[in-house]
């Protein structure tokens, strides 16, 4: 193709001029670079897995996929099991996309679709942007000493006198764990979950609107039949753009999770994500099958997060083909 | 960040002393002959977070003392300081737990490395009970236990009524705060643990890193403190230097002895005096007789190899190290550690004697007898 365009400037080329032959190896130069940089994120992608998965070996072969099975976590005794902390992870991180889910998507409906209130998106999409920009580790300080006393004296003792009869709000509130965390989540994915939605909404095309607000339709009966509805390919890609940030928040969680080994049906009760586990204990992990165990954490992050993303583009290929019909 | 506070100020006394000429420092641990001078250079420890304030202090105060010394200190955790050690990419390693015989045969055999005790620390127990003020919970051996294992749920509980009559407990349930991170304190606390209580002792038994039976992990001993202080019913394990710094409230433990006492750093030399031989395999402190013993505490570690490829560098880490265990225990001091007693002292001399390079001992002072 480089070639063809090189006869296209001069069409009968019988002696290659200077000019042309730097023109050509120019092309070739930057051919390589291009392949070479494609080829050096493979590189780095396949060293990644090597050096998550060599280090983790040990693990590996004393536990094999027994490991997924098993609750134990064991030091003294170096018996080593993901469940616990796969349960965290995934609790935490549907308690976050539960609460961001709706608020989110309010509010990208309010910036993109209201009109009237046009004064107050300006500020509002720079808080946002602003929420976006604020450091994990200091939205989990600001959650350990402001928001977990607030879950504790108020907000779980109303969940437990109103909700109480659900296994979910059982024991003593302490104000860390499995609730707090997922709010911390929400919190830290909000950002994503709006700005996202925001713009897919505004990328409905106008005339889509304006014949259905000409149909007679409501705005609200227009958001909902027909913004939505085209929209929800986006959508859906926010939410595991979302659902990937949570899955991997070390920091915010440790602090506010309670780091214990336990699965527990009550949101109140103290529990462990795969981050925080390797985070807490990688500086003191001593033996092989210990450091390995914990290095097994990663690849088992790794491919929660690798299998989230095949989903999530599997979502988007039958959502985008709908789309299309309904468009 | 008190700590830092803390070792900046010691760090600048040392300035002015030095400035003073007051360099020459006599020895009074041992009553030998003065520090050995050092050669010039430049050494790279890595190991515990720990004990850390203190290597901090204590290598900021030698560099002042010997300005041809630099000593670097890298707080990664004791796994760092071990692995780090055997890969021979530092100079010494520090650990808060001695290599154990599988480590030792990695870095080469256990002939191959010397091992001292440098330092001293002992752990209280911090709680959080409106009206129950400092010292006035008292604690044993078995309501300890009980609290740890969850058998004890309640501030009510009667076996802790029995124990504190006088002292009115709430009706709470109790909220138990250990460390989510592999530590030191950790291994102190549950090696205290597994002595005194046969049931933790099968159940969990002792490490940096347990599967704890009840309550909730934080990571370091300042998150630990700050749930503590935040959260009412709360107990918790803390190194004695962050509960005299954050002033929080800690329990009277009884002793071996029987007797209630407040952990302090009197407490810990106290305690580590009982033992007259310490070695890296026999090590542990805790629930030590003496009627003024605290009863949770343990000694720190420092690694090197005993054959020094670099004699300059070997020469010059051997030094610091004999200083660090007498004249540079006061540091130690000025950070709530504790002491070393006298008898560990010794013993480090004898195995810092043991180094050499190219055959010859390097550490100049005499074998202390």
């Amino acid at each position: 193709m480089s070639r063809g365009t090189a006869e296209r400037v001069v069409p009968t080329p019988l002696v290659a001029t200077s000019r042309q032959r730097r023109f050509v190896a120019g092309d070739r130069i930057f051919r390589v670079i291009a392949y070479g940089a494609a080829a050096l994120i493979i590189l780095i992608a396949a060293l990644f897995v090597v050096a998550l998965v060599i280090p983790a070996l040990p693990a590996i072969t004393k536990f094999g996929l027994g490991f997924f099975a098993s609750r134990s976590w064991d030091p003294v005794r170096n018996q080593f099991g993901a469940l616990t902390p796969i349960y965290g992870t995934l609790v935490t991180s549907a308690i976050a996309l539960l609460i961001a889910f709706p608020i989110g998507l309010g509010a990208a409906l309010f910036l993109a679709e209201d009109a009237r209130l046009r004064l107050l998106r300006g500020p509002i999409s720079f808080l946002i942007e602003l929420l976006a920009g604020i450091p994990s580790v200091v939205i989990g300080l600001w959650a350990f000493f402001l928001l977990t006393p607030l879950m504790r004296d108020n907000v779980d003792p109303f969940l437990q006198h109103t909700l109480g009869f659900l296994p979910l709000f059982q024991g003593t509130p302490t104000g860390y764990g499995f609730l707090t965390a997922g709010l911390v989540l929400a919190i830290m994915v909000l950002p994503i979950m709006i700005a996202l939605s925001r713009d897919v909404i505004r990328a409905v095309p106008r005339e889509l609107r304006e014949a259905s607000l000409a149909l007679g339709a409501t705005n609200a009966e227009t958001i909902w039949s027909v913004i939505l509805p085209y929209a929800r390919v986006g959508i859906t890609g926010a939410v595991l753009l979302s659902l990937g940030r949570a899955l991997g928040e070390t920091i915010a969680v440790t602090m506010v999770i309670g780091n214990t080994m336990q699965i527990s049906t009550s949101l109140f009760a103290s529990g462990y994500t795969l981050p925080s586990v390797i985070v807490n204990e990688f500086t003191e992990a001593n033996g092989n099958v210990y450091l390995g165990s914990l290095f097994y954490l990663g690849v088992v992050l790794v491919l929660i997060t690798i299998v989230v993303n095949v989903l999530a583009r599997l979502l988007i290929w039958r959502f985008s083909g709908s789309a299309r019909a309904v468009a | 960040m008190k700590r830092v506070l803390v070792a900046l100020s010691v760090g600048v006394a040392i300035l002015l002393a030095a400035c003073g000429g007051n360099t020459g420092a006599t020895n009074p641990s041992t009553g030998g002959p003065g520090v050995p001078t050092p050669p010039a250079a430049s050494l790279t420890g890595t190991g515990a977070t720990f004990p850390a304030p203190f290597y901090d202090a204590a290598r900021f105060a030698y560099n002042k003392l010997f300005s041809q010394v630099t000593i670097n200190y890298n707080a990664l955790g004791s796994g760092a300081g071990i692995s780090q050690l055997t890969k021979k990419t530092v100079e010494f390693g520090a650990s808060d737990v001695p290599m154990n015989a599988s480590e030792l045969a990695a870095a080469g055999g256990s002939d191959k490395v010397v091992q001292i005790a440098s330092t001293l620390g002992t752990v209280s127990l911090a709680y959080n009970l409106a009206g129950v003020s400092n010292g006035q919970l008292k604690l044993t051996a078995k309501t300890i236990a009980g609290i740890f294992l969850g058998t004890i749920k309640n501030w009510n509980d009667p076996a802790l009524a029995a124990d504190n009559s006088g002292v009115s407990l709430p009706n709470q349930a109790i909220t138990v705060v250990h460390r989510s991170d592999g530590s030191g304190t950790t291994y102190i606390f549950t090696d205290y643990l597994s002595k005194v209580s046969a049931d933790w002792n099968t159940k969990v038994g002792k490490g940096k890193s347990v599967s704890w039976p009840t309550g909730q992990g934080a990571k370091g001993n300042e998150a630990v403190a700050t749930t503590i202080k935040q959260t009412p019913g709360a107990i918790g394990y803390v190194e004695l230097a962050y509960v005299i710094q954050t002033n929080m409230t800690q329990a009277s433990l009884q002793n071996h002895d029987g007797s209630f006492v407040i952990p302090s750093p009197e407490g810990a030399t106290a305690a580590a005096s009982q033992y007259l031989a310490i070695s890296p395999t026999q090590f542990s402190i805790v629930d030590a007789p003496g009627k003024t013993s605290a009863p949770i505490s343990g000694y720190s570690w420092l690694m090197l190899y005993k054959d020094q490829a670099d004699k300059t560098k070997g020469t010059a880490l051997v030094d610091f190290l004999d200083w660090l265990v007498t004249d540079g225990q006061q540091y130690a001091v000025n950070l709530h550690y504790a002491k070393l007693p006298a008898n560990i002292v010794k013993d480090d001399i004898i195995s810092l004697k043991t180094v050499t390079s190219g055959g010859s001992t390097l550490l100049s002072v005499p074998a202390p007898s």
